[in-house]
């Protein structure tokens, strides 16, 4: 009956110094980490205080106009409208993964085993590919209004692709894995003896839902959203491909200052600030862990 | 103390299969207002199924049951005024001690300063008062067993169930609870149905025994009854030790019977165990209850053995005897002096039995 | 960081010289543009290995070769790119003598203003931006942007996802020149463009078609070679080339100043040029060949595609290098788009 996301007092004491084996283990990582990781964060910083040329090159000349207009207001109304669509889609994904989580972690051993299968199937195929078909799904002459018509609905052609909707649609399929396996990886760990003890003691479904598995699932829900909120804000491919481009998010505009504006300096300010909300996202979620009711 | 009249629980021919496997077979049982009645078998053969099935955690295939005159074989757990102890404790790990405990007064809609008194009380009462700050991995397994306690009769139910809840504890804080738990029973005044495998602690702490093989109740009754006077074989080897003799019987004389046990010994038995017509009966004779002297006796089944083995227990000594007819019998002897006769292994020894410690288990 | 980078490519650079054949062309160009039968069938008749790679915005482009230095032996930038990169000094002089087929292109593609006088650059295609009607759901006559954009359209238009070119729809539309972007311009369009934007389902530069054959939209602003797909999948997709003017691209062959492999380079692309060769890309790329030599190898129905030909091209112009006003069109369509 360990606790569940509470640090134990074991843990605190196994923690000792890393030997050189230890050092020689994680080199690798070390060294990926500085090369795609680090150094890739640190050359994003320097940029984003220089200047660009013409061709679309790097001046270096230190100031913080960048960062200035950043915080102009067309840019905080494009960031406002991508968190709140990646506020959406964690949201949905939490009510539509939250509850699939948890019935697999509840499954037999061969039916659960089965069910993550499928919920790993997707990414067995390109991630662009799957957004296309999605398309043929939605478009107008498509599968969906297809089988709408086939099933002799009495409206006409669904208009959902190109539209917000089907951005969200995209944008819940793709991050759904990400929700749902978290969630069930502590749904798994959730001892069963701990539900019925809440129905002991009087707890009907509902009570035992909110007073004991929340609280106990929170942790998975907290990296859940984590994987989701902070990817979908910078999601670009899915709102150009099934929302037409119409409305840009802050990936769009960042991708259009290295393609199309010449403007890397610029980009790149948009970038860091991008690192900063993941770091704050994280570092909120983490010290609600830390001090749990 | 126990109210002889009203029932509190009755389970009415109750039975529970998984799949093919029958885990509870028909199973009748009263449990008395306000007793310690123990639920007492080996591992597997059905106590905790019983418990959830009287917790509301498992229906039954078949039969019903009753919680003070009120049918409650289709109820959910939370509408069952029963409350459980788990052999896991199953404490909410993100809730403090004090919450833990107020889980079941806050879902039942307690006041919120009422509830905090009966907290407190309770916490009181398991000499956890200075611990409700604390969250449960903070607490020692003995404590956590205190709040799992706690958490359960701090909701006043009718019936308290405990599943094995001092099986997790070190020999010595168990016995302790043994006794906390027995004398908290008798203060409270709730009826308790605990489960346990091992049949030391049941002797201790019950009121009444209910011994459970393969899913049946085998018998029922006070500790004592079912020692002295076990009803089955497995009663009569699973409580306590015993000399189990299949023996023929030879004849029959009023309120006696003579049998002959393997071997050849003969036997005198009180006939009232067994029915008319049987030839063969299983007897059961308690070690202690066999009379031995290195002088003639004066009993109504006297016969002579030689010892095979002694072994020194301090207050008692073990013996192994051998008959001159070759059964052989385990023996105890209680070492009330340093200057009482000794018995050494080779020793010829006289033996008597009273044909009320001869209990036939089994006849046919 | 630079050091960094010079120790990269001379690592690269150690290992190409290491690995690679003797002979060998490093081709960059667009993605979807070249076909890989024509660079197989350069390196059977001459031996030489070409190494492709490929980018999807002239952007891009700039910014790698700005990057990587002298890695790349043969680029394809459009004309405006290749204007800024001639500009630069960034551009080797091309070596007429080795060209002999460059007699095959039209006279209406050469001196153009980005190269005023071909020294740099060759044409490899060259195409239009227009407007695609599906007729069976569009009455009445579609003659330029302002058609297109009209109210009862709203949510049936797609167009180029590209700011540059719907200023430019935006520019000729009010009448103003489009190679002149200045803050007071874009000032005088920017209400036409902020009201177009609302009117538009879809902007997609990669695929416009797509929407298009979906049913999605029934007018679209498309490059002209994406137009050429549609009338050959269905004859109901008709191409209009804009009354008020419309943007003429032309793809471009150059080697970068400093290529390693110039020899190579030439050889390329005079095999481009070769009638039989250029017949090729034409019979993938329903683009507008300006190899007037493969342009007779072409089949009647090729040719009559209005928009790899049409018929009265009226006012084409390309695009000139705009420098630091990409960014000012960068604003002001993100603004535009955001607002709604
Ligand atoms: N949910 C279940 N599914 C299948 N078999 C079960 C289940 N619960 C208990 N059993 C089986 O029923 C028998 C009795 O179990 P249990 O009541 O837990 O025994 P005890 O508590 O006396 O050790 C065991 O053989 C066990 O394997
Ligand atoms: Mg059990």
């Amino acid at each position: 009956m360990s606790a569940i996301g509470i640090p134990s007092a074991s843990a605190a004491r196994d923690r000792r110094q890393p030997g050189w084996r230890a050092w020689a283990l994680l080199a690798p990582m070390v060294l990926w980490l500085a090369l795609f990781v680090i150094i890739p964060g640190l050359i994003l910083i320097v940029y984003s205080f220089c200047e660009r040329d013409e061709v679309g090159g790097v001046i270096f000349a230190f100031n913080a106009d960048n960062y200035r207009r950043v915080f102009e207001p067309v840019y905080l109304r494009i960031f406002a409208r991508s968190i709140g669509y990646a506020g959406l889609t964690t949201a949905i994904c939490v009510v539509l993964g939250y509850p699939v989580a948890c019935y697999i972690a509840r499954a037999g051993e061969q039916l659960r085993n089965r069910l993550l299968l499928l919920v790993m199937v997707p990414f067995w195929t390109s991630f662009l590919i799957r957004t296309y078909a999605w398309m043929t799904i939605l478009k107008q002459e498509g599968l969906l209004n297809g089988l709408l018509q086939a099933a002799g609905a009495g409206f006409g052609p669904l208009n959902l692709l190109y539209t917000p909707t089907a951005v969200v649609i995209g944008l819940v399929y793709a991050y759904l894995p990400f929700m749902i396996l978290p969630v069930y990886g502590s749904a798994e760990k959730l001892d069963n003896s701990l539900i019925e003890a809440a129905h002991d003691l009087g707890a009907g479904p509902v009570r035992a839902f909110s007073a004991v598995i929340v609280p106990l699932t929170l942790p998975g829900i907290a990296a859940g959203t984590l994987l989701v909120f902070v990817p979908a804000i910078g999601m670009f491919a899915i709102t150009d491909l099934m929302g037409g481009a119409r409305v840009p998010m802050i990936g769009n505009v960042i991708q259009n200052q290295f393609l199309q504006a010449r403007d890397w300096p610029f980009g790149a300010a948009l970038g860091v600030v991008f690192m900063l909300m993941f770091a704050l996202t994280y570092a909120l979620l983490q010290r609600r862990h830390a001090s749990p009711a | 103390m126990p109210d002889p009249v009203r029932p509190m629980i009755e389970i009415r021919g109750v039975t529970k299969r998984f799949g093919a496997f029958t885990a509870v077979d028909d199973v009748s049982l009263v449990v008395r207002a306000g007793e310690f009645l123990t639920l007492l078998g080996p591992s597997g053969c059905g106590k905790t199924t019983l418990l959830r099935l009287l917790a509301g955690f498992e229906t039954p295939d078949a039969g019903a049951i009753l919680l003070d005159g009120e049918d409650v074989t289709h109820l959910p757990p939370y509408r069952r005024n029963v409350n459980q102890v788990f052999q896991s404790y199953a404490l909410f790990p993100h809730l403090s001690v004090r919450d833990n405990v107020g889980f079941g007064l806050r879902m039942q809609g307690v006041p919120a300063a009422a509830a905090a008194a009966r907290i407190r009380d309770a916490l009181a009462m398991v000499s956890l008062a200075e611990q409700s700050g604390k969250l449960p991995h903070q607490l020692s397994g003995g404590q956590r067993q205190r709040v799992a306690l706690a958490r359960a009769v701090v909701c006043r139910p009718k019936v308290l169930l405990l599943d094995e809840p001092l099986s997790a504890l070190d020999a010595k804080l168990r016995h302790g609870m043994q006794l906390e738990l027995k004398h908290l029973q008798r203060k409270l005044g709730i009826t308790f149905v605990f489960v346990t495998h091992d049949q030391a602690e049941a002797l201790t702490m019950s009121d009444r025994i209910a011994v459970i093989n393969r899913g049946k109740v085998e018998q029922v009754g006070p500790a004592a009854e079912i020692y002295h006077r076990p009803r089955t074989p497995f009663a009569a080897d699973f409580i306590g030790q015993a000399n189990l003799l299949s023996a023929t019987i030879v004849g029959r004389n009023g309120t006696t019977a003579r049998v002959r046990a393997a071997g050849g010994l003969e036997l005198t038995v009180a006939a009232a165990g067994l029915p008319a017509g049987a030839s063969t009966a299983l007897l059961s004779v308690r070690p202690e209850k066999i009379h031995i002297s290195k002088h003639r006796i004066e009993a109504e089944n006297v016969f002579a053995a030689r010892i095979e083995e002694e072994i020194f227990q301090g207050a008692t000594d073990q013996l192994t005897l051998v008959t001159d007819q070759g059964t052989r019998l385990h023996a105890l002897v209680a070492n009330e002096s340093a200057i009482q006769e000794a018995f050494h292994e080779g020793d010829r020894v006289h033996c008597g039995l009273h044909p009320d410690d001869l209990i036939i288990v089994q006849a046919e | 960081m630079r050091s960094l980078k010079s120790i990269v490519l001379a690592l690269a650079a150690l290992g190409a010289a290491v690995l690679a054949p003797a002979a060998e062309v490093n081709l960059f160009g667009w993605s979807e543009y070249i076909p890989q039968e024509v660079l197989d069938g350069f390196t059977r008749e001459t031996g030489i290995k070409v190494n492709f790679e490929t980018y999807a915005s002239n952007e891009e482009l700039l910014s790698k070769l700005v990057a990587a230095g002298g890695s790349y032996d043969l680029i394809q930038p459009s004309e405006y790119a290749a204007e800024l990169l001639i500009r630069r000094g960034l551009l080797a002089p091309l070596d007429r003598a080795k060209l002999t087929n460059l007699k095959n292109i039209g006279a209406e593609f050469r001196r153009l203003p980005h190269d005023p006088a071909d020294r740099f650059t060759v044409p490899y295609m060259t195409g239009t931006v227009g407007i695609v009607v599906n007729t069976e759901k569009v009455a009445g006559p579609i003659r330029g942007y302002r058609d297109v954009f009209q109210t009862k359209f709203k949510d049936r238009l797609v167009v180029l996802n590209d700011n540059r070119e719907i200023v430019t729809w935006a520019l000729y539309s009010a009448g103003l020149p489009v190679n002149d972007i200045n803050p007071a311009a874009l000032a005088k369009v920017r209400p036409e463009i902020a009201r177009w934007v609302r009117l538009v389902k879809v902007f997609d530069s990669d695929s416009p078609k797509t929407a298009l054959l979906n049913g999605d939209v029934d007018i679209g602003i498309v490059w002209s070679g994406e137009a050429a797909l549609l009338w050959n999948e269905n004859r109901k997709f008709k191409y209009v080339l804009p009354a008020e003017g419309a943007h003429r691209f032309i793809d471009i062959l150059a080697i970068p100043a400093g290529a390693a492999h110039q020899a190579g380079a030439h050889a390329l692309i005079n095999y481009i040029l070769r009638p039989e060769v250029s017949k090729i890309v034409s019979d993938k790329f329903p683009y507008t060949n300006p190899n007037l030599a493969a342009r007779q190898l072409l089949s009647p129905a090729q040719l009559a595609n209005p928009a790899s030909y049409p018929a009265a091209p009226g006012r084409l112009e390309t695009f000139r290098d705009i420098g630091k006003a990409a960014a000012d069109i960068d604003r002001l369509m993100t603004d535009l788009k955001s607002a709604q």
